[in-house]
């Protein structure tokens, strides 16, 4: 795999202590979310982080296909041995999603940061 | 039949919607949410309504990029309704039709690998009326309507 | 027209003497005609009395009775009048059943901050489609604001869950959860835990507490839990070196 160059990282991903925690601001859409998902697979492999906690309290609206690219990203964090928080859910997006009867695969969900970085240790 | 509702929709005036937007690029499905939020908050929905909204044209313009690779989608409000005020979105394409539209609002069919296959069937859970028209070879329409709660 | 003729009318209208004086106001204002902005005023006021005392119908025979006894008054214009002074009076009235409605379904449904970290919603009445959702988001949004770690949903006070209520409880919990709180859920009766069984419904995704008792003991289980849990992570992050290094990994 070819490492990414600095303009190919499309998130910041901050390091505390064993976790990674990744804002999403962007558009998560075909052609980001694979950039998101190599950059973010590279950093775990790097840091050897236990957790990654992805904190979508700025995003808007999760249809179906974010809210599958979110699984999907968390199915390979953890054949990398790491577990994925999904955290700051906003509760409009939250009635959505469950009357459109969305399964968030592969994730766990947190209150705010502080939860995630509790139910992050447990792992 | 089926073709000629789409091409009437397809050809119908842009001034008969507040919104049309084409959709072509992966980046109009984010404007098609946008413009269908804005205009779901100016009609006086309830911001988790607005989601909802958002979301389901979120799904609809994401369908026409991928299965039709082009289409549009139309909103408008409807204040004079006897039932209240309304919101009506038509997505409308001439992509590859669906053969079977049973089959493809049950929850979790898709030929898409990256889906959970929610999309149409989500779009008509969070919607109160929806309406499909599908040929194959012709196009497809959906045709949907969410109401302003009365409280 | 002088003012004997309308007295004269004005008396077969009605026996009591303030529905007279309104009935003599209106007939007064309506021949006065609509350049008389005083009168016209003064017509709407009389008018609105008169349809609130006698209803719309009574008030329109009447003023059809007088047409056809006497020609030179304006029947349409009176008429007119009615129907937009009842239009009027319609809509005020949805705008208060609007405003009592809402009050009604926060009255309901009311959600009480219960102990540190727990909510308490009671639920009451039957439920229908736009009053589930009108809870949701109250409950929600709620959830949301005070950070509550826990949720007890008591339904004692719900007469019949069906297949759709049961639909909308379930979307309602699934959406606490995707907040990242727990539901804890008690209060449902003998024959509506049948009903559910029935109907296939089995509230999997909360745990069920037999009184609210026990439903409070398990809430305040897991929020003492929580914290602790908290109090060892600020521990073993405090001794953690790689906490403190500030990696500069951001964009």
């Amino acid at each position: 795999m070819k490492m990414m160059t600095y303009k190919d990282r499309v998130v910041p991903i901050l390091r505390v202590a064993d976790y990674l925690l990744v804002p999403i601001q962007i558009d998560l859409d075909d052609s980001t979310v694979g950039r998101l998902q190599k950059q973010l697979m590279e950093e775990i492999e790097r840091t050897r982080a236990r957790a990654v906690i992805l904190d979508v309290r700025m995003v808007e609206v999760i249809d179906s296909y974010i809210s599958y690219t979110l699984s999907e990203t968390a199915a390979m964090a953890r054949l990398m041995g790491c577990r994925t928080i999904l955290c700051g859910i906003q509760p409009p997006v939250a009635l959505t999603l469950a009357q459109m009867g969305v399964v968030l695969q592969e994730l766990v969900v947190a209150r705010d940061l502080e939860h995630a970085l509790v139910l992050a240790s447990l792992s | 039949m089926v073709g000629e509702k789409i091409e009437t929709l397809l050809e119908s005036p842009a001034h008969e919607f507040d919104v049309v937007v084409r959709i072509a690029r992966e980046e109009d499905i984010a404007v098609a949410r946008q413009m269908a939020k804005q205009l779901a908050q100016e009609t006086g929905f309830s911001l988790a309504d607005v989601t909802k909204i958002a979301t389901a044209v979120s799904e609809l313009a994401r369908n026409i990029y991928r299965y039709a690779k082009e289409g549009r989608i139309m909103i408008r409000k409807r204040l004079e309704d006897r039932d209240g005020p309304c919101i009506e979105v038509i997505a409308a394409d001439r992509g590859p039709g669906i053969s079977d539209v049973e089959l493809v609002l049950t929850r979790g069919y898709t030929t898409y690998e990256r889906s959970l296959g929610i999309g149409l069937s989500g779009v008509k859970r969070l919607m109160d009326s929806f309406e499909i028209y599908s040929e194959v070879g012709k196009g497809t329409v959906v045709i949907t309507e969410k109401r302003r709660r009365k409280f | 027209m002088d003012t004997g003729q309308v007295t004269g009318i004005v008396g077969k209208l009605s026996a009591e003497s303030r529905q007279r004086d309104l009935w003599r106001q209106f007939l007064e204002a309506a021949l006065a005609g609509s350049q008389d902005e005083k009168a016209t005023s003064g017509m709407a006021e009389a008018l609105r009395s008169l349809l609130e005392e006698l209803g719309e119908k009574e008030v329109a025979d009447r003023i059809i009775d007088i047409g056809k006894e006497e020609p030179s008054f304006p029947v349409t214009d009176m008429l007119r009048a009615v129907v937009e002074i009842s239009g009027e009076m319609r809509r005020e009235n949805e705008t208060t059943l609007k405003q009592l409605r809402q009050m009604l379904s926060e009255l309901a449904t009311p959600i009480i901050r219960i102990w540190k970290d727990m909510l308490l919603v009671a639920m009451i009445g039957n439920i229908d489609s736009q009053r589930a959702q009108d809870i949701a988001e109250r409950l929600l949004h709620r959830v949301s604001s005070s950070r509550a770690k826990v949720v007890l949903v008591d339904v004692t006070g719900v007469p019949m869950i069906d297949t759709v209520v049961g639909g909308f409880l379930i979307e309602m919990f699934n959406a606490i959860k995707f907040l990242g709180a727990e539901v804890i859920l008690t209060g449902i009766k003998p024959e509506v835990a049948h009903t559910l069984v029935k109907l296939g419904v089995d509230f999997r995704m909360v745990s069920i507490a037999r009184d609210l008792e026990d439903a409070l003991r398990k809430g305040i289980a897991i929020t003492m839990e929580e914290r602790n849990r908290r109090k060892q992570l600020a521990l073993s992050l405090a001794g953690n070196e790689a906490g403190e290094s500030g990696e500069d990994d951001d964009l």
